[in-house]
């Protein structure tokens, strides 16, 4: 058996023994600078989460200059688009250090810059949502019209992350060069593969803000197709969710069998999935736009059937961590069909919170199938059912992946340790985190199944008799969401304190400490062909599905296109 | 060098029997709402 840090006769299909056992310091204050961002985002970003299930059950009253929708806008931005996406560049940056060694001086300078270009963005976004001329959600979906320097400032942000992407690369392309004929680390490839999609995925969204939004808002153009712009955005919005999902899924496959002591299960399987995910996650955005007008139901039926397909690499992932499970399990000596399972580390938060967020990946799963089939769709589109299937999706699997990850990753790149005592804390908080989005995320889905509409501060039409008898049930119950709320709310609370300890309070750790080592598992590429590494067949296969997907719609609907829409001020 | 075994030959029957359960799930909740959708 050959695994990645060993050598053998198979040296030339083997992964490199050049792993670097910790990342620079340069890599280390870069990295933490993207998470304090990240955090940042998060407290201001649950907090206004806490403020709209207050404003739901219409107990508590905004001042003048603030309303329902720019703290839900708020709320999108800050949770989905940056606390995400800073975490996510803090992982691969350390990852990507650890895995292929010291960054050189071009690619740590382009990683700077693109951590301040986005950075710039962000906040530039935030004042303008908070000045109230962006209240346009996290789609801003035209006709509704935001200050065309909010697109300015979100370009600014794909501008940002695209610099720290393409260093990344370069850093990859450099190793490759220096390895000849060697499989990358899989912590590389998988990042590679991330930040391939994520290119792919944003040519969508720059050209609807460059060449669509920008023109319109700044009043150089009048009107807006408003079907094309929103093809465009789920061109980039559903492969977003893969952006999130990917890095969750890099520590699932490498960070979990790390923790049990064993190896990733199947490296050919591991990389494969990744690659599937990647042609199965761009040529799909029309799932989302089931119910719009002028897109003909065989392009509709097209990308649902391929939106599907991503069912194969999820439950391969799936295979693959049960496997790891069970192997580790029996090799602690579990017997029966499922002794494994009191095997696993159920005392180590790094494990745990990975465990559970997990377990939530499963109704999230099922709820995205709904989703996607044409017919259900009717059933829960723009209801509040597609905001519980979000909160259990990226809320829970991926947040508290993240959450799991940040509990080594700081003490990692701080020098510090995980006491017993922030242990305990973090027991509790991902525990409450669990709980609260249980009673938020159900009520959420059981009002939309009943007709409760999303993106609108009240559901309750007026009062009707009808949707008043919707209310009635212990989960179809507005208190319910907030009663989830407030204890996502005290949860996001201690993960600060959590962080805070780590970063500044705990003592410094000692060599040997488990807690402040960066996880990565051993994975035999002996057998991994090499062509899963041959990125010109990948993305060439992506680009001609995204062509035969997309090609006639957007023809259709620029050739066809109706007069266009003025645009729609709230502000 | 029993625990050492390649994966490939591991017992992996309560893995087989996880995965068609997680898959079984998932099958139930889609026919639940299309259920739904039928009957709405």
């Amino acid at each position: 058996m050959i695994l990645h840090s060993e050598r053998g006769p198979l040296a030339g299909r083997r992964t490199s023994s050049a792993v670097a056992a910790t990342a620079s310091a340069s890599e280390r204050k870069l990295a933490l600078w993207n998470i304090g961002f990240a955090y940042t985002a998060f407290l201001i970003g649950t907090l206004c989460g806490l403020i709209q299930v207050f404003m739901r059950n219409e107990m508590i009253e905004l001042p003048a200059w603030l309303d329902y929708y720019q703290v839900l806008t708020v709320h999108g931005v800050t949770l989905a688009l940056v606390y995400t996406t800073f975490f996510i560049y803090a992982f691969l940056i350390t990852g990507m250090s650890r895995s292929l060694g010291s960054f050189g001086p071009k690619v740590a300078r382009w990683s700077w810059i693109g951590f301040f270009v986005a950075a710039a963005g962000t906040v530039w976004a935030t004042i303008e949502i908070l000045s109230g001329r962006a209240s346009v959600l996290y789609t801003f979906y035209a006709p509704l019209k935001a200050s065309g320097w909010f697109y300015v400032s979100l370009a600014l942000l794909i501008i940002g992350t695209w610099i720290i992407s393409f260093a990344l690369i370069a850093h990859y392309v450099k190793w490759r060069k220096a390895n000849p004929g060697v499989l990358s680390p899989l912590f590389a490839f998988m990042t590679i593969s991330t930040l391939a999609m994520w290119i792919i995925a944003c040519l969508g969204v720059v050209a609807a803000v460059v060449f669509m939004y920008i023109p319109w808002a700044f009043g150089w153009v009048d009107t807006i197709n408003v079907e094309l712009s929103r093809t465009l955005f789920w061109f980039f919005g559903h492969p977003l969710v893969y952006f999130w999902l990917l890095p969750a899924y890099m520590a699932w496959y490498l960070v979990v069998p790390k923790l049990l002591g064993t190896k990733v299960f199947s490296d050919s399987l591991a990389r494969l999935s990744f690659l599937l995910f990647i042609l199965f996650s761009i040529p799909v955005g029309l799932h989302h736009q089931l119910t719009e007008p002028g897109v003909a139901d065989f392009w509709k039926f097209l990308q649902v059937t391929l939106t599907f397909m991503v069912v194969i690499p999820t439950l391969m992932t799936a295979f693959s961590l049960f496997a790891t499970f069970e192997i580790s399990g029996r090799q602690k000596g579990a017997k029966g069909l499922f002794g494994w399972v009191g095997k696993l580390p159920w005392n180590d938060i790094r494990f745990t919170s990975l465990f559970i967020s997990m377990v939530f990946f499963i109704p999230g799963g099922a709820g995205g199938i709904i989703n996607t089939s044409f017919q259900l769709n009717e059933l829960v589109h723009n209801t509040l059912w597609v905001v519980g299937h979000f909160h259990i999706t990226v809320g829970t699997p991926v947040a508290m992946t993240f959450m799991g990850i940040s509990f080594w990753l700081i003490p990692y790149l701080t020098g510090r340790t995980l006491t017993k005592t922030t242990k305990n804390l973090a027991f509790v908080q991902i525990i409450s985190w669990s709980v609260g989005m249980l009673f938020m995320s159900t009520a959420q889905h059981v009002l939309g199944l009943l007709g409760a509409p999303r993106r609108t501060q009240h559901s309750n039409y007026s009062d009707h008799p009808t949707v008043l008898g919707w209310f009635d049930g212990f989960f179809s119950n507005t208190s319910t969401l907030a009663l989830g709320g407030i204890i996502l709310f005290f949860s996001a609370m201690l993960l600060m304190v959590i962080v805070f300890r780590l970063w500044l309070i705990e003592p410094r750790s000692e060599k040997g400490d488990l807690y402040a080592e960066f996880p990565i598992a051993e994975s035999d590429a002996s057998a991994t062909p090499r062509w899963l590494e041959n990125w010109w067949i990948w993305i060439g296969i992506a680009v001609a599905l995204i062509l035969l997907a997309y090609t006639f719609p957007i023809t259709h609907m620029i050739q066809d296109a109706p007069p266009g829409s003025k645009g729609f001020i709230n502000w | 060098m029993k625990n050492k075994k390649n994966p490939h030959e591991a017992d992996l029957r309560g893995t087989l029997i996880s995965v068609l359960t997680v898959g079984i799930l998932i099958a139930v909740m889609w026919f639940a709402v299309y259920a739904m959708y039928v009957a709405l």
